[in-house]
């Protein structure tokens, strides 16, 4: 068992690494995207700025807080990205009958497909986030503790998308749901969650978690709560295993496709 | 000893049907209607070990669906299937590592990574130790004239280069069974028959089992020793490619060029396919009539120069499928 943990990992490590090698090819792409990303994130900071001048409290975030949430946001969002963009595809890859290639492989068809892609701009959110810490004031522990959250809030959000996607084996088209869903996650993660209430804050605890991905964290650095820590590593734990789940029941409706393809 | 066996595969699709226009596409939405698509119905064979077998049939046959279903990659909806005495449904990681798939129109290398580098990654999905894939790697370059081109990156090769990696690919862990889906798709007559000289020396040297699908009736007759037609979800033929040369449709065709003229139109067992006066070209159904009575007509007096050969291939396969669906 352990072993066979130990060689998917050495698989999808692999995976991962020659994805990430095929994206450096040209270094000219490679380096803009990664510049890009952390500019056009620091583009959205310049209104919070701008608030932040006229009042010292939005939604009961201070502007320390605001610049975490950014952190958080673009970290999850970031892990999540630059090591399982595919997860982001799925929909397109069950669609497309992609899956074929690492159904005939010994190791798991999920982690395999999932980590065969990476996202070069994804790299510049992993620094922003970075650089929101640096700004916010965090010190090395609290840069560590980041550093986790955004690690448990990536994998949450690729097992988000991997629900989502999985839904691409019962419906057709169920890629627009996957995107308007993982659209979702992002698009409500950079507010304070102080300005949604009633029907939208249950929302954003449970259906749309970006509450558990997003707020909590903030709570966690800023006041240190281990109870919310514990409610997110478990709410991850959760979450993945229903992924698998619901991936591996959609598998077996899985009717591939005959379209010619190449692996790029 | 029997490495695969079927019995009673089956495998049903549900399509939505769909009327034409912008009307169609808003009736689907509100009251969305299905058809099934009985694409395997109940199909039964074995195969045993160290045979290359070709598994034919026209487009959207059940080919695919079938070997799809033999390697793991769709669920059957009913019937069984033990490959090397697993069951795909199953085990499908197990049976990975017993067996190898290419197909010809799905590329499974990193295009950006040298083959060399890919065989690598591949020993890694196998779990095999590093010292024993540079082994493997070193023994199938030599067997695959690899040497050329083993450090090239794979988008830079020519396509008979690429499906000769593949194939390496897929041996890299040697494998009892492998699962060629029209290997020598798009490559031209001379890779084609390179390729096709290195399956057989495979299954040679390694006694891998081959389970073949290819619409090349080259690499069909080249290759296999037997042959199972599929049509329509059903197996229409299983025998042996000797059998179905020369006794399923028993023609002979005769190619002669004649002093005179014959008229040979209203002989039974005789079929005219060309006659361009003193050129000839008949065939000839050796149920109802003999070839030496067929010669016996064109008077061997008579003949300049002769032919006489079997009916090719390709027409007997064509012929097969004609048939099925004439039923």
């Amino acid at each position: 068992m352990l072993t066979a943990v130990k060689n998917q990992g050495r698989v999808s490590f692999l995976s991962i690494k020659y994805a990430l090698m095929q994206e450096m090819l040209n270094r000219v792409t490679f380096f803009t995207n990664i510049l890009f990303m952390i500019l056009n994130n620091a583009s959205f900071i310049i209104q919070w700025i701008v608030l932040y001048s006229i009042q010292n409290n939005v939604g009961g975030y201070t502007f320390k807080q605001i610049l975490l949430l950014w952190g958080i946001a673009a970290g999850t969002y970031g892990f999540s990205h630059f090591f399982f963009e595919n997860a982001y595809d799925l929909s397109q890859i069950i669609n497309e009958g992609k899956l074929d290639a690492y159904l005939v492989q010994p190791k798991n068809v999920l982690l395999s497909s999932i980590t065969s892609k990476v996202k070069t701009s994804a790299l510049g959110d992993i620094f922003y986030g970075y650089i929101m810490c640096f700004f916010a004031g965090l010190g090395v522990v609290d840069i560590l503790l980041f550093t986790i959250l955004s690690i448990i809030g990536g994998i949450t959000l690729t097992a988000i998308a991997v629900l989502l996607g999985s839904l691409s084996f019962w419906f057709q088209k169920a890629d627009m749901i996957a995107e308007s869903g993982n659209g979702f996650m992002t698009n409500f993660a950079t507010y304070p969650d102080g300005i949604f209430k009633g029907i939208v804050k249950v929302l954003l605890f449970t259906l749309i978690p970006v509450g558990i991905v997003n707020y909590l964290p903030i709570s966690i650095l800023t006041e240190h709560k281990v109870e919310f820590f514990f409610l997110i590593f478990l709410f991850m734990i959760a979450i993945v295993f229903f992924a698998f789940f619901l991936f591996y029941r959609g598998l077996k409706r899985y009717s591939s496709s005959n379209l010619m393809s190449m692996r790029i | 000893m029997s490495v695969i066996e079927v019995k009673n595969l089956q495998k049903t699709f549900r399509v939505k049907k769909k009327e034409s226009g912008l009307k169609g596409s808003l009736k689907s939405i509100i009251k969305p209607t299905y058809r099934q698509i009985e694409a395997v119905k109940g199909i039964d064979f074995t195969v045993s070990k160290g045979e290359m077998i070709a598994f034919i049939g026209p487009n959207g046959a059940g080919k695919s669906t079938t070997i799809k279903m033999l390697t793991g990659i769709l669920y059957p909806d009913s019937g069984d299937i033990s490959i090397l005495g697993l069951d795909p449904k199953k085990e499908r990681k197990k049976l990975a590592y017993e067996i190898g798939t290419v197909f010809g129109q799905k590329e499974q290398l990193w295009t950006h990574l040298t083959p060399y580098d890919n065989f690598k990654f591949f020993g890694a999905i196998y779990d095999i130790p590093e010292e024993v894939v540079e082994r493997k790697i070193q023994e199938l370059k030599e067997v695959f004239e690899l040497e050329e081109f083993l450090n090239t990156p794979v988008r830079n090769l020519s396509l008979g280069q690429r499906i000769r990696c593949e194939i390496v690919a897929s041996l890299i862990h040697e494998p009892k069974i492998l699962f060629l889906d029209e290997p020598t798709i798009g490559l031209d007559p001379v890779v084609k028959e390179n390729i096709r000289s290195l399956i057989k020396r495979m299954n040679k040297e390694y006694k891998t089992t081959i389970f073949l699908t290819s619409h090349d009736v080259g690499d069909i007759e080249k290759l296999c020793k037997r042959v199972i037609i599929i049509n329509h979800g059903e197996l229409v033929l299983d025998d042996t490619m000797e059998n179905l040369k020369y006794h399923y449709l028993n023609k002979k065709m005769v190619e002669a060029k004649m002093k005179e003229k014959v008229n040979l139109e209203e002989e039974e067992g005789i079929t005219i396919l060309k006659d361009k006066g003193y050129n000839l070209k008949i065939e000839v159904d050796t149920t109802l009539k003999s070839v030496a009575d067929a010669l016996k007509l064109l008077n061997p007096d008579n003949i300049v120069d002769i032919n006489i050969s079997n009916i090719p291939l390709e027409n007997i396969i064509t012929e097969i499928y004609k048939k099925e669906e004439e039923k």
